[in-house]
């Protein structure tokens, strides 16, 4: 019986080919989709599943209180460590990790060759006790132990020293310090949040003797004994804050984060060390979006099995009086579209195989092929299978085989209005969620245009932050900048901590001496022409100055505007006014310069002061014209390594930096435009095959409208009529939906467009223009067709 | 074999009804083969339908076998259809998907048939209307007689104790016609009650009995 089944399934899918590959087409790209979008998923969900500790591993987190606005932070005060260690029972193992230089990319010297590094960490010995990491070289005890001692994840060692055994060598950071190679490590898997290239010992770095309540900038890891009651930790952490700082220093109070939680539950968590954080709304929205193309998708079947129910409906009378039991025809419609679901399900798994590296181009993320023959992921193809066939085979078994056979083998005709009123709601639901896919991508697009146009207040284009982390001795900075001045493709440089887009120094600006009031104050140290080589506006005052006293105790500042308002001054008024913002005693505002986004766009602008103080300076900005990118590269790269030999020439084009900030959002955008262009694909290939089956069945109407005299574009008016009515409720259900979708994506930007009705007209017309193309092309084949052959059929 | 008595049928159109079957009576007997003549609209259709269990009367009574039809739920009659009756039509109704043989195969599956017994029971009945090698053409690939002999092959694949045939040769030609009105007589002889409804005097000579239908009743015996 069910061998039989399966014979007529596929004699039906032979018997009418067009529709049967729209059927399969269309259900093989929404199932694509969905099992992609299911890989990424599962990738994201598997973050940090292959630590053995992992439901012991926490991650101490940082909040600041509403003073210092509400932040939450990754790191933490260098002394927990040792005091959490000692005063809580239930932290059996604890490592402190530091970002090396705070954040800043390493100058290696190994094997007698420069590199660059991004990712060293230093961290305590018991980190590999907390991560167990499997070691190539040397053994996972006592690492990092010693002080400059320094292990190497594999590709990192095979990078620096080939195939040899690296243990023993001499590796040189930044000129400044010599670490000894004393491990080989597994690399991280690229589904570990945490992902050091290098660690070296915590105990090479001052912090380690001199731990500090002040300073929050190391991630900190507890492993916790097995059944530690997570509260009862979280509370005697704020015991050893209260035992170890005084209460009026106090601007922050420690909480604890589950690794598990650490790469979804992170996107506003500050100072993150890893670069791979996740986003629980993301995986969120991608379900939501495999699960509304698979709809669409399902929808199609559903259509076109309705607009068939006709043929089918006398099939099911035959049957009936030939003995079949309902049940029997339910099973049978499950099989036939458990069939075809299967045959799109193949294509789709080709589908997926062959455009994973697309995909992957997309989302910006490498997804990790075990996944497709995990045991999860293959009963996820089971369970799509038969969760598709179950909602669209739902209506041809359930519908059809209900009817007596009187009913239908009389007329051949099905309860029409029931069909055509449920075909008709399906292709509005389809409708509308394509229309709001159009919508999100227009407005996502739009954002990000203007984002990329916005004026910053400064300019990043042409503009190189090089790494001068190796540089040792002030003299030599001042060499090197003298150098590249000269350069003719130079118009100005200037040597910087931070730039626009990255974190500098964080300090309190107070509204006076003896008020408590304050806002807090990003401080850039910089040296002469940083308002120049940024383009900055220049309200009052001016740029710092070239030369500064060595030993000199004032610090000029030059602050934006916002920190001014703050103060409740006018530009003009601040200038020559002392500051009261940590920087010292004697620092002076010189110039005022109008507000810049330093920041994401995402958050509104807030204070920000140039000044000549005593932080390290890490880049030299340069901004520079040029015909010939690589070339001018070059030279910069020849300049640089003329003045410091022993250090590679690390860079990075300010506006990179910025385009960087939303390579998030440029990914919704494009997964969003891909999937709205797919989604609306799809229902076009239900419309298609609607639009064939209604102008066949209605051959004779139009047969004898013709007759009548009907013209060509009556004709075609007449069939494609109802299908515009329909696009017409979706625009009027989708409008309003997607207007709240995309302006609550819009709320997270403090600058952002507005959204006009002109982007609601576009989408419309693009809708509407879509279905009149598809369902035309057969209203007009239907039209111009001789009313005689049509005619000749009855 | 089967007994109506007093079976009125009615649709409601604009409140008023229009009677299909008016106070109808008839008496089968085994092995009869009944002609039921009429023009247009005179209910032999629904008569048929009626004794076929596929379609409800409002009043009256129907005893097939001293089984109470008009009493039973609706699954029950079809079970007794099912075992009892086979249905020819005038538009053949063939399964398009299914080859001849499948076609005629098909009863024998809903009633769970073993696979040896199909093939055998098939063969003879392919046999028998030499259509042999015909087993393996889709119903499109055949005439409108060749049709219409697979289908009364396939109902008579249950070995039904009646057959009802709705104008099963409205759509052939005379000699088709004759063939397969020679057919149902041969069939009657061997004692399957036949009841067939015509429009055709010829056609209706092949029966044993012919009553005629006038507006939903039987006008003369």
């Amino acid at each position: 019986m069910f061998k039989n089944f399966i014979k007529i399934s596929w004699r039906r899918i032979k018997a009418d080919k067009t529709f049967s590959f729209i059927n399969i087409l269309g259900l093989a790209i929404g199932l694509t989709i969905t099992l992609l979008l299911f890989l990424f998923v599962m990738q994201e969900r598997s973050f940090d599943q292959m630590y053995v500790n992992k439901e012991r591993i926490y991650r101490v987190i940082f909040h600041t209180t509403d003073k210092r606005d509400n932040e939450i932070w990754a790191t933490v005060p260098a002394a927990l460590k040792p005091a959490a260690s000692e005063e809580i029972p239930e932290v059996e193992r604890s490592a402190r990790l530091w970002d090396h230089d705070f954040g800043k990319t390493a100058s290696i010297e190994a094997n007698q060759e420069q590199f660059t590094e991004p990712k060293l960490y230093y961290a305590d010995r018991e980190f590999f006790d907390i991560f167990q990491l499997e070691f190539i070289h040397g053994s996972a005890q006592n690492q990092l132990e010693k002080p400059n001692s320094i292990v190497l994840s594999e590709s990192t060692a095979k990078k620096y020293f080939g195939n040899a055994n690296p243990i023993g060598e001499i590796i040189s950071i930044d000129n400044k310090k010599k670490m000894e190679v004393t491990g080989v490590y597994k690399d991280f898997p690229s589904n570990s949040s945490l992902d050091g290239n290098m660690i070296a010992s915590f105990s090479s770095v001052g912090f380690y003797n001199d731990p500090t309540w002040g300073n929050a900038s190391f991630e900190t890891y507890f492993l916790l004994t097995e059944n530690a009651d997570v509260a009862s930790v979280r509370n005697k952490l704020q015991d050893v804050v209260d035992t170890n700082v005084p209460k009026e220093d106090q601007w922050y109070t420690l909480g604890l984060q589950p690794l598990e939680r650490m790469h979804l539950f992170s996107s506003n968590i500050k100072s993150a060390y890893s670069s791979k954080i996740g986003s629980i709304e993301e995986v969120r929205n991608f379900s939501l979006l495999a699960i509304l193309i698979l709809l669409i998708a399902c929808i199609n079947y559903m259509n076109l099995a309705t607009a068939r129910s006709q043929k089918s409906t006398k099939d099911v009378g035959i049957n009936k009086t030939l003995g079949a039991p309902s049940k029997l025809l339910i099973l049978r419609f499950f099989t036939e579209t458990g069939f075809v679901t299967l045959l799109a399900i193949i294509l789709s798994i080709i589908l997926t195989v062959t455009t994973i590296p697309l995909f992957e181009n997309i989302v910006g993320t490498e997804l990790s092929l075990h996944f497709l023959w995990s045991f999860q992921f293959i009963a996820a193809i089971i369970g799509i299978w038969i969760i598709t066939t179950f909602i669209a085979g739902s209506f041809p078994a359930f519908h059809l085989s209900k009817f007596s056979p009187m009913e239908v083998i009389r007329s051949g005709k099905d309860k029409e209005s029931f069909t055509a009123l449920l075909r008709k709601g399906l292709v509005v639901v389809q409708f509308s969620a394509s229309i709001i896919l159009i919508i999100s991508a227009i407005v996502i697009y739009n954002q990000l245009e203007f984002i990329r146009n916005k004026n910053l207040g400064y300019n990043p284009e042409n503009t190189l932050a090089v790494s001068i982390a190796a540089v040792n001795s002030e003299n030599e900075q001042e060499t090197l900048i003298k150098e590249f001045e000269v350069l003719p493709e130079v118009s100005s440089a200037t040597m910087t901590q931070g730039y626009p887009g990255i974190s500098v120094s964080g300090r309190s600006l107070y509204k006076n001496m003896n008020s408590d009031e304050a806002m807090s104050l990003q401080t850039n140290r910089a040296t002469g022409g940083v308002v120049e080589t940024l383009q900055l506006k220049l309200l009052a005052g001016k740029d710092l100055p070239e030369n500064k006293q060595e030993g000199d105790s004032i610090v000029d500042v030059v602050l934006n505007k916002k920190a001014v308002e703050f103060l409740g001054i006018s530009p003009q008024e601040a200038i020559g006014k002392n500051l009261i913002a940590q920087l010292g005693p004697n620092a002076y505002v010189i110039g005022v310069v109008d507000d810049f986004n330093f920041s994401s766009l995402r958050s509104p602008i807030g204070g920000y002061a140039f000044n000549n103080g005593f932080e390290p300076l890490r880049y030299m900005l340069v901004r520079f014209k040029t015909e010939d990118l690589p070339e001018t590269l070059d030279s910069f790269k020849n300049r640089f390594n003329q003045v410091v030999p022993s250090s590679a020439f690390d860079y990075n084009f300010l506006d990179k930096n910025v385009e960087k900030m939303y390579e998030r959002d440029q990914r919704t955008a494009s997964i969003a435009l891909t999937f709205a262009g797919l989604a609306i694909f799809v229902a076009c290939l239900g419309l298609f095959g609607l639009a064939a089956f209604m102008a066949e069945q209605r051959t004779k109407e139009i047969g004898v409208r013709k007759v009548l005299g009907a013209s060509v574009a009556g004709i075609t008016r007449l069939l494609t009529k109802d299908f515009i009515k329909l696009v017409l409720i979706a625009l009027i259900i989708g409008f309003p939906m997607a207007y709240w979708l995309v302006n609550k994506w819009l709320q997270e930007f403090v600058y952002r467009i507005e959204i006009n009705y002109q982007i609601f007209l576009y989408a419309g017309i693009i809708a509407i223009f879509i279905a009149l193309a598809t369902v035309s092309f057969q209203a007009i084949k239907a039209a111009i067709s001789n009313p005689v052959n049509s005619l000749r059929n009855e | 074999m089967l007994k109506l008595e007093h079976i009125y049928k009615w649709v409601s159109a604009g409140g008023r009804r229009i009677f299909l079957l008016n106070d109808l009576s008839l008496k089968v007997e085994k092995g009869e083969f009944l002609s039921v003549m009429g023009p247009s609209g005179s209910g032999k259709s629904t008569l048929l339908n009626i004794i076929a269990m596929l379609d409800e009367f409002q009043e009256g009574e129907y005893y097939f076998e001293e089984e109470a039809i008009h009493q039973l739920k609706s699954k029950k009659r079809t079970e007794i259809f099912n075992q009892n009756i086979g249905f020819i039509f005038q538009a053949y109704h063939l399964l398009d998907d299914l080859t001849v043989y499948e076609n005629i195969e098909t009863p024998l599956l809903y009633k769970n048939v073993k696979s040896s017994e199909r093939k055998a029971l098939v063969g003879d009945i392919l046999d028998r209307f030499n259509i042999v090698g015909k087993k393996d053409l889709f119903p499109h690939q055949l005439s409108g007689g060749q049709q219409q002999l697979v289908g009364i092959a396939r109902a008579l694949i249950i070995k039904p104790k009646l057959i009802l045939a709705d104008e099963p040769t409205g759509n052939l030609n005379s000699k088709q016609s004759d063939e397969i009105m020679q057919l149902f007589q041969d069939l009657n002889k061997e004692g399957v009650t036949i009841i067939q409804a015509t429009h055709s005097e010829s056609n209706a000579k092949y029966g044993s009995r012919t009553i005629h239908l006038l507006d939903g009743s039987v006008s003369k015996k």
